[in-house]
């Protein structure tokens, strides 16, 4: 093109057209940012990669559900059902009946220990279908009230258990006032073994959530009794039976700590366990279950992880294999153009 | 005219006050009382916020609420007062530039004494005084101006954008007022109501004593200055004003609020959105049939819950909303924010793209709409303007015929030839004639610069050409002095006398001045036009054939012509014909109309002179940039207002149709409607033959066939349309190109209309996506249009580069949006189950609002720097586009693939996570920060595999996420009155937490990685073969350079005219035996063709029927 045509009409205003220093300052800054040129690694999934990625999961996976495995099968778990045991077969019939009838319901059961169990020995309550994580029942409880003695009237949230006779229920709502309440004793061959029922609940829960300086009020002197009483002298910061029972579980089933046996028990020994049998769970068809047991560094007997471990090493080992055969059998270019259909066909 | 009329009376400020409003501009939306009420109804109308309300309305009421109402309103009031936020800021600042305007000050005369008030002040009628290089503060009516003739000039370039300067009279019966008298002017117009057209105005003026000339003096637009001009070259203009103010200005008028434009991944994602609704609603009713069933057979069941005999009315409602509720995290409340950020985002990366600045203007590409960036991706028709958009509008004069002699021919330059020169020298008395008529034909204004070069200012870019070329060859046009042109011709200077302008009309195609050789007193008419307006008005016995030829053969060269011709007038002739020109000029009915008659009867007996040709050079870039996007699968439809020749011509030389054997032109041609239904038809037939053959087919037609086919003959036209990946429409209006438009998009393609002129405005916003050239035609396309770009072929990078990106990274986010979503959700679901179907949340208010708004929308959000592939390998091979366009990133299926993904990471987190923590360590609150930290987990994993390129803020916030989600929840763990206290150190410390959580990350991302390994290995996709072939260094296909080459249309043009002389006499054969009107031109089988041949081979197998498959 011409360079000696002179300038068009355009530069005559220059000066003096206001759009056209605007538009040369937005000439953009230059930044690796705003040019979407910042440096980028580009992984892709290159055969290499993935066998040994997998390799790699199977190699560490499988060791470690053997060692959960392991942990698992060394605990000592012993459980016993009694739900069904403790009632006496006249009263079979009508269980509800039996354990809402005032009266004695002690009941004992021998226990027979297969594996020397090394102290501490946990003590738990199992229950079965038991939904504390239903939305009425898991809502139900006033946590500032638990806190703190000035909170005593927050029982908005407790419903229906929130006033027994116009006064608020200290601890108020269902958790509380369903709490479980059967008793165990312990003793072997004749000998009282010692129970230690304090530290089994959360430090921080005693410390931080239960009020030293609350004390149960009102609690279970409405018309409808639901679970155990409380000792009306003591704060609930030292009812740890009332703060094991509030950390509601998430399951339908679940332990909760009863005790811990101080003492180790020796394979073949005879427990024999004085219970009172007062809870109610006839009327849902709920299961009672007292559990013995030790713990692993994963916790206590519970197989699901070192399955689960095996089964996935084991699928990534099979993967990998499976991965590393196709690809001797079949290797395929990675990034061959031919597989662009364009180029394969042209015309 | 019958419309609604007023009256304004000039210098008369009782009578008007009260009409019509002040010149206050109000661009504001909202004023600070009803900004909240506003704002909020304009939220609220849409359907995601009003579900969203409803659902946080329904969380107030706490015998349903699942979790604290605070986990919905605080995102909900964050999301409403960012755009609130947003909205009021804009707002702001158009109060800040209203108010500048507003307050500028302006002169006035008011009762004959001049002041300065404030613009908002001024009302109709009173008189505005400008001194040159003001801005024109409302439209005004010219009452006088320093120039004896009543001429003032203005800039219009914030109007049209059209920086030449523009000429504008006095009217008539004001002409020669004194400037005193000027004060105390008063008088009447009546004009129509306001209406935006910058283009008419049609008014009278009268004067009241003792101004009285004639009754009524009619007014054009010609007689106004509108507001936003500038008043350049004139001491001082006065007019009456406002005339119309405020926001009743045409500039006013004009300003609309456009129409918000929905892309179709919107469109997409809220069909997603709906259906998701739909699922939900099922899942509740299911959910809430069995919670109430469960509740009647067993929950009575359960004395601790104490369940009452008789229930609320409401009863049976409770369960089903409480699901409701936990169910309405399935439609992500973030999504929108999300969405809105990253779209500004891809913008923001348009408008600093330094690929896509203009290196001769440093103008950058600006995304004025923010919201369509992934319709650019999708893009499948592109429709274009020829002049300015395909070519650079930068007019220069290359060849002339002049009485049959062709200069310019060998060198490609007439300025240069030898003979021509000599003939100059020689005082050849045509050259010189013909030389003159470029020089004085025309309404160009030269001003004399300070340094003493002339520089002109004209208004067509053809004038400005001729004239520059006149000046160098020797005929220079020095000054236009009142009526007095002079011109330079070597060192001698010649005068003439203007008598009277001829002016152009798009209808007559020509325009003539009649003037008078001052040294002779000989008049004579000087014409130039369109060949078709001047060759049949040659005097008798003249022979056209020559001119005729030199037109052809300079069309197919791509050149634009015109005819020089010119007459000697007898002076009687000239005097008689005068007196009836200036009647009719003055004629308030059909004026035009009666103008074009006059004119045409002078007009007449010419003595054709010879044709100039033009050269109009195509952009940089251009044929390269079609090639690449046609490649893409992107049809393209040129649509010029130019000639078919010009068209066909600049089609091929860009790319646009290929050459024989491949390519095919189909002409619909025809003037009546049965000629254009058999044209038509025959066309259509061909194409439905010529589809099964990878031919390259596209059709041709004329404005007026197009008119008819289109009205007329829609349903086969529309047929046509689909069928034909390649059109040429030429001789179209405006309002045809945006029919042309509307009908594509009728047919459910998404269009992109770029252009660069007023012409185009129309069809840039009819068009889904308007892409506006700011080039020499002016800014008004580049204003109308979403984004606006320097060069054509930066649309290259648009499309491929942004608009791929953004589609890519949009269909990601939306995706992922929704599946983390769901796997919370379908947790909730689950536990639902194990909790009774009663409605009990796993998690607690805090954990869910973060889920929701940080932990996994912070890390998707850097996906917006997300590139699978890099944007050279995207340029190599454009047909990857094609995913794009077919939607096959985010469709039902893709969709359907997320949702089965959430579902099964839902089932594993939820599974590994109530059976590691079973038994003693059933603690809910433990178990929902199990399965929490699962989910996030395996979302930074997913994010980690669905990422194609790293960069460190991928890496920071994926990872720095992850950490995050530690120190927050951690922070929680210290608050003894939160629900986690303890838990997260609690967690921490246990070996069964980071073995869940491992086992999470293992058996959630095998099996995908897995498969996703074996996709991309063994049925990858055009993405992950292109993907390997780049990172692995693996044999990439090599196109060639695909750089724009250094191609001249000389060379080509001019191998073209020699080894194809044939061409200038189109070779017309018939395509089937019994169709002798419809025809197909030949192209020949050619040497310069085979430049062509290897690039287009590729394209022609990948037709849009690939869609299909």
């Amino acid at each position: 093109m011409d360079s000696n045509t002179p300038p068009s009409s355009s530069a005559a205003a220059g000066s003096a057209d206001p759009s056209a220093a605007r538009r040369n300052s937005k000439r953009p800054k230059y930044s690796r940012f705003t040019q979407q040129e910042l440096p980028a690694c580009k992984p892709i999934l290159t055969p290499g990669w993935v066998i040994s990625s997998f390799m790699l999961v199977s190699i560490v996976f499988i060791p470690i559900g053997v060692a959960s495995l392991l942990a698992s099968h060394n605990v000592v778990e012993i459980v016993d059902r009694y739900d069904t045991v403790c009632i006496p077969e006249s009263a079979r019939n009508d269980k509800v009946n039996y354990i809402q009838s005032p009266g004695d319901k002690t009941c004992t059961r021998n226990i027979t220990v297969t594996k020397h169990m090394k102290k501490p020995i946990y003590v738990y309550y199992q229950l079965d279908n038991f939904y504390q994580n239903h939305r009425r029942y898991v809502k139900s409880r006033s946590d500032a009230q638990l806190r703190s003695n000035g909170s005593a009237d927050d029982v908005s949230s407790c419903e229906p258990e929130d006033k027994s006779n116009g006064q608020p229920i200290v601890p108020c709502g269902l958790i509380a006032w369903s709490l479980f309440n059967d008793t165990y004793d312990f003793s072997r061959n004749g000998q009282q073994l010692s129970l230690n029922k304090k530290g089994i609940s959360w430090k921080s829960d005693r410390e931080h959530k239960f009020g030293k300086n609350v004390f149960p009020r009102n609690f279970q002197n409405g018309s409808l009794i639901g679970g155990g009483s409380l000792n009306s002298s003591l704060p609930l910061s030292e009812q740890e039976d009332l703060i094991v029972w509030m950390r509601t579980a998430a399951l339908p089933t679940f332990r909760k700590l009863y005790g811990k046996i101080e003492d180790d028990l020796q394979a073949n020994d005879v427990i024999m366990v004085t219970l009172e049998n007062r809870y109610n769970t006839y009327s849902f068809n709920g299961k009672k279950k007292l559990v013995l047991s030790t713990a692993s560094w994963l916790g206590g007997k519970n197989d699901f992880l070192g399955i689960a471990y095996l089964t996935v090493g084991g699928l990534c080992l099979f993967l990998a294999m499976v991965f590393t055969i196709l690809y001797l059998v079949k290797p395929r270019q990675l990034g061959d153009p031919s597989y662009l259909s364009w180029n394969r066909n042209p015309g | 005219m019958i419309m609604m009329k007023r009256f304004v009376y000039i210098n008369d400020d009782q009578v008007s006050h009260e009409l019509y409003c002040d010149n206050r501009i109000s661009n504001r939306k909202y004023t600070i009382l009803n900004f909240l009420p506003k704002n909020l109804w304009e939220q609220f109308s849409r359907f995601m916020n009003q579900y969203f309300l409803l659902i946080a309305c329904l969380q107030l009421w706490p015998l349903i609420t699942p979790v604290n109402p605070a986990s919905t309103w605080g995102p909900l009031i964050f999301i409403f007062s960012v755009s609130a936020t947003k909205e009021a800021w804009d707002d702001y600042n158009r109060y800040l530039s209203d108010k500048k305007a507003n307050e500028k000050k302006v002169w006035i005369v008011k009762n004959g004494i001049k002041k300065q008030i404030k613009a908002q002040d001024i009302h109709v009628g009173s008189i505005i005084w400008l001194r040159e290089n003001d801005e024109v503060p409302c439209d005004l009516v010219l009452l006088g101006s320093s120039d004896p003739q009543g001429l003032c000039y203005v800039e219009t370039a914030a109007l049209d954008g059209e920086t030449d300067l523009k000429t504008r009279v006095v009217s008539s019966s004001c002409m020669g007022i004194d400037s005193e008298l000027l004060h105390k002017i008063k008088g009447v117009i009546e004009c129509p109501n306001p209406d935006k057209d910058i283009r008419r105005f049609d008014a009278n003026l009268r004067l009241f004593p003792p101004f009285i000339d004639n009754d009524v003096c009619p007014l054009t637009i010609k007689n106004t200055i509108l507001q936003t001009c500038y008043l350049r070259n004139t001491e001082w203009a006065c007019g009456v004003a406002p005339f119309f103010s405020g926001n009743e200005t045409k500039l006013g008028m004009s300003r609309g609020i456009p129409e918000p434009k929905l892309t179709a991944m919107d469109a997409m994602i809220d069909k997603l959105t709906g259906a998701i609704f739909i699922f939900q609603i099922v899942v509740v009713m299911v959910l809430g049939v069995a919670g109430n069933v469960w509740k009647d057979t067993e929950a009575k069941k359960l004395w601790y819950v104490e369940y009452p005999h008789e229930g609320p009315w409401f009863e049976l409602l409770i369960i089903p909303l409480r699901f409701e509720l936990l169910c309405s995290i399935m439609i992500p409340i973030s999504i929108k924010v999300s969405l809105d950020l990253v779209k500004s985002l891809y913008a923001k990366f348009i408008d600093w793209d330094e690929k896509m600045v203009d290196e001769e203007t440093s103008i950058a590409s600006h995304a004025t709409n923010t919201a369509i960036s992934e319709d650019l991706g999708q893009v499948e028709y592109i429709l274009t303007d020829k002049t300015g958009t395909l070519t650079e509008n930068k007019m220069i004069f290359r060849r002339c015929c002049i009485n049959g002699i062709f200069y310019g021919n060998d060198s490609g330059d007439a300025l240069k030839d030898v003979e021509l020169l000599n003939s100059i020298e020689a005082g050849s008395p045509d050259v010189i004639r013909f030389l003159t008529i470029m020089a004085i034909c025309n309404t160009v204004i030269p001003v004399q610069s300070k340094s003493g070069a002339i520089l002109y200012k004209a208004q067509s870019q053809d004038e400005d050409a001729l004239v520059h070329a006149a000046a160098k060859l020797y005929m220079v046009f020095l000054n236009r002095n009142a009526n007095i042109l002079e011109i330079k011709f070597n060192s001698s200077s010649i005068q003439y006398e203007l008598l009277e302008t001829l002016e152009f009309t798009s209808d007559r195609k020509r325009m003539s001045v009649v003037v008078k050789d001052c040294k002779n007193g000989k008049i004579f008419l000087l014409s130039k036009g369109a060949d078709e307006s001047i060759l049949p008005y040659a005097i008798a016995g003249q022979q056209t054939r020559a001119f005729v030829e030199a037109v052809e053969h300079y069309a197919q060269m791509g050149l634009r012509t015109l005819c020089l011709a010119w007459r000697e007038l007898m002076n009687d002739e000239y005097r008689e014909w005068s007196l009836s020109f200036k009647e009719a000029s003055s004629a308030l009915v059909d004026r035009e109309w009666r103008l074009a008659e006059i004119c045409q009867r002078i007009e007449r007996d010419l003595q054709v002179l010879g044709v100039t040709a033009i050269e109009d050079r195509l952009q940089d870039g251009v044929p390269e940039t079609i090639e690449t996007l046609r490649k893409a699968g992107i049809n393209f439809w040129m649509l010029t207002g130019d000639k078919q020749d010009t068209a066909i011509q600049i089609a091929r030389l860009c790319n646009f149709i290929s050459p024989e054997p491949k390519g095919q032109l189909l002409m619909i041609n025809g003037k009546t409607e049965d000629e254009v239904r058999v044209s038509l038809e025959r066309v259509l037939r061909t194409m439905r033959i010529t589809t099964s053959e990878p031919k390259d087919v596209a059709f041709v037609v004329d404005g007026w066939a197009l008119e008819i086919a289109v009205t007329r003959y829609r349903k086969a036209f529309t047929e046509l349309a689909i069928l034909s990946r390649t059109a040429i429409c030429c001789r179209v209006t405006p309002s045809q190109k945006a029919q042309l438009v509307q009908l594509l998009k009728s047919c459910d393609y998404r269009t992109l209309a770029i252009g660069d002129g007023g012409n185009d405005v129309r069809m840039i916003q009819q068009a889904d996506i308007g892409v506006g050239i700011s080039g020499r035609e002016g800014l008004q396309a580049a204003r109308a249009a979403d984004y606006s770009i320097g060069k054509f072929r930066f649309l290259r990078r648009l499309i491929l580069v942004h608009g791929r990106y953004s589609y890519n990274r949009t269909a990601f986010l939306s995706q992922y949006s929704f599946y983390k979503s769901l796997v919370i959700c379908f947790i909730q679901i689950l536990f639902s189950f194990i909790s009774g179907v009663s409605g009990t949340s796993l998690f607690n208010s805090i954990s869910l609002m973060a889920y929701n708004v940080f932990y996994t929308s912070v890390p998707v959000l850097v996906s917006v720097l997300d590139k699978d592939l890099t944007e050279e390998t995207v340029m190599q091979h454009p047909q990857i586009l094609f995913y794009c366009q077919a939607g096959r990133l985010l469709n039902p299926s893709t969709f359907a693939g997320w949702f089965g993904r959430s579902l099964f990471h839902a089932i594993v987190v939820f599974t590994i996570s109530i059976h590691s923590y079973a038994y003693e360590k059933s603690e809910l609150e433990e178990v929902s920060l199990v399965a929490l930290s699962g989910c996030i987990w395996l979302q930074a994993f997913v994010m980690t595999l669905e990422t194609n390129s790293f960069t460190i803020l991928q890496h920071i916030a994926i990872w720095g996420n992850l950490a995050a989600f530690y120190v927050i929840n951690w922070i929680f763990s210290t608050i003894p009155s939160s629900g986690m206290y303890t838990i997260m150190f609690r967690l921490c410390r246990e070996p069964s937490y980071w073995t869940a959580i491992f086992l999470t990350v293992a058996a959630g991302m095998g099996p995908i990685v897995a498969l996703k390994y074996f996709r991309y290995t063994y049925r990858p996709s055009k993405i992950n073969t292109l993907q390997q072939a780049e990172r692995l260094g693996g044999p990439i296909l090599s196109l060639g350079s695909i750089e724009p080459q250094a191609r001249t249309i000389e060379r080509e043009v001019s191998t073209l005219s020699i080894a194809q002389p044939k061409m200038r006499n189109p070779m017309y054969e018939p395509l089937l035996s019994d169709s002798p009107n419809s025809t197909r031109r030949s192209f020949g089988p050619g040497t310069p063709f085979d430049f062509f041949q290897p690039q287009t081979r590729l394209s022609a197998g990948y037709s849009r029927n690939c869609k299909d498959n």
